[in-house]
């Protein structure tokens, strides 16, 4: 069994950084459009709510397989030159950030309309008090959530390796050496090891921040 | 946007009986998620049980066998049965399985996603029943002894039904994540809704229409969207409901996708 992981130690390698860089990049993109999107979710204009429903509601209940297919295949057919990692993290990050967006919507909820009104009623302005007085302890609620939005995505992270992108991530990569070597066995654990070594990580890291930044009463 | 709405590129759907074989595809999607979810819901319960149980070494093994199915992907879990199961075990499959059955599930790849989406499901829906049952009060359980209740007394009327109502808006969530994984085992060569679209826009199928790749897979996104929306919805009202005769607030289940559906504000 170890024998495989030994010879084939290059391919392993490169597959979990392949895996941990479409997490990290995808992440990146799920708070942000994520944000954006909690913010037009509870935003006072009634079109930019909608809009925000709209999108949570379509990217919430969608296939990953399919947004892929779509970004990938779909837009290429349609003429736009769009590579394989664009495509998967930008659906990996999209899907995840309708996810967040709720996320942080009921974050955004239990920091107490009191506190809003009371900014408000200090002079500060929408955007502002936003910024300054409700995301910050929204994001402390929703480290919990975020961590099993993250550990959701380290799973989702291997479609994109199967589908027809076919980024070379853990998955990938073990197909390969069990073709290679017919130990489906052996590779496939060793995969199984190096997903459950990121997902654990994720749980400990957010384990972590959430006893940090936990609020003290 | 405009190759986008334009009438020639959604006159596919209209073409043929490509509609009618697309949303036959989508119901084997729907069946599949059908039947693991009934498994997955026996298995599930039996599981959390194993985890509750007051022999240490038998919780200690389900909760490690849970925590493991619950954090590896679940596309890992079903690759690996479809290309590692003994030949032996596909043909049994395809020889038990009834004649009646839908036609996609004659094939000895289907055990593979069967035995996957089960295996992870399982796992997922025996953490959200764990959490339900120790969501009450440990009175419950301490008044069913004093009553003079056995443990399984004790479960049977007392605990459960109880515990497992309060999971009902987490599994009907859980569900909804289930039909978009139901896509995944197009990956095995089961002919269901992505292989169907994959067959629409390969040329020489139809050839006096080409069915672009764009439209066909928004179209079956659409499919997805609206069931798994109507879903959601049923999630949320029976939340609500049951926020209304318990009163409580549901504990929070880690490493689910859909943690909004659980635990809205």
């Amino acid at each position: 069994m170890i024998d495989v992981l030994t010879e084939y130690w290059p391919e392993f390698r490169s597959g979990f950084w392949v895996t941990c860089r479409l997490v990290a990049f995808s992440f990146v993109v799920a708070i942000a459009v994520g944000t954006l999107v909690a913010a037009f979710r509870i935003a006072p204009n009634k079109w930019l709510q909608r809009l925000g429903g709209l999108y949570v509601e379509v990217f919430r209940n969608i296939p990953l397989l399919v947004l892929l297919f779509i970004s990938f295949a779909g837009l290429r057919r349609a003429g736009v030159d769009i590579g394989p990692w664009t495509a998967g993290i930008a659906s990996l990050g999209l899907y995840t950030a309708a996810y967040v967006a709720e996320a942080l919507r009921s974050g955004v909820f239990s920091v107490g309309k009191g506190q809003i009104e009371a900014s408000l009623s200090l002079g500060f302005g929408y955007p502002e008090t936003l910024r300054r007085i409700v995301l910050p302890q929204a994001f402390r609620t929703v480290i919990p959530p975020l961590a099993s939005l993250t550990i959701a995505m380290i799973k989702n992270s291997a479609i994109i390796g199967v589908s027809l992108l076919a980024l070379p991530d853990i998955l990938k990569q073990a197909r390969v050496v069990s073709a290679r070597t017919f130990e489906t066995d052996a590779s496939f654990f060793w995969a199984a090891v190096g997903y459950l070594i990121l997902t654990g990580a994720a749980t400990v890291i957010f384990k972590i921040l959430e006893k940090r930044f936990a609020i003290v009463r | 946007m405009n190759y986008l709405f334009s009438p020639d590129n959604w006159e596919w759907l209209w073409t043929g009986n490509n509609f009618r074989f697309i949303l036959e595809g989508f119901l084997i999607n729907l069946e599949i998620a059908f039947v693991s979810i009934i498994f997955a819901l026996i298995v599930g319960l039996g599981l959390a049980l194993l985890r509750l149980s007051t022999i240490k070494p038998v919780s200690w093994v389900a909760g490690a066998w849970v925590d493991i199915f619950r954090n590896l992907p679940l596309i890992f879990l079903i690759l690996y049965f479809a290309l590692g199961l003994p030949s032996s075990w596909k043909k049994a499959w395809e020889d038990a399985v009834p004649t009646w059955a839908p036609e996609a599930f004659q094939s000895g790849l289907v055990l593979g996603a069967f035995l996957g989406l089960i295996l992870y499901n399982s796992a997922v829906l025996a953490e959200i029943m764990r959490a339900g049952i120790l969501s009450l009060p440990k009175g419950q359980g301490e008044a069913a002894s004093a009553l003079g209740m056995t443990r399984v007394q004790a479960l049977r009327y007392v605990i459960l039904p109880q515990g497992l109502r309060r999971m009902v808006p987490a599994t009907v969530s859980q569900l909804i994540t289930l039909n978009k994984d139901t896509t995944l085992v197009s990956i095995i060569a089961i002919t269901e809704v992505m292989r169907r679209g994959r067959i629409v826009t390969s040329s020489g199928f139809f050839q006096e229409v080409t069915a672009p790749i764009l439209q066909v897979f928004i179209f079956i996104g659409l499919l997805f969207v609206i069931v798994n929306y109507s879903l959601s919805r049923l999630s949320r009202r029976l939340e609500i409901r049951e926020r209304k005769i318990t009163g409580t607030k549901l504990k929070r289940v880690g490493g689910l996708e859909d943690q909004v559906a659980i635990d809205p504000t």
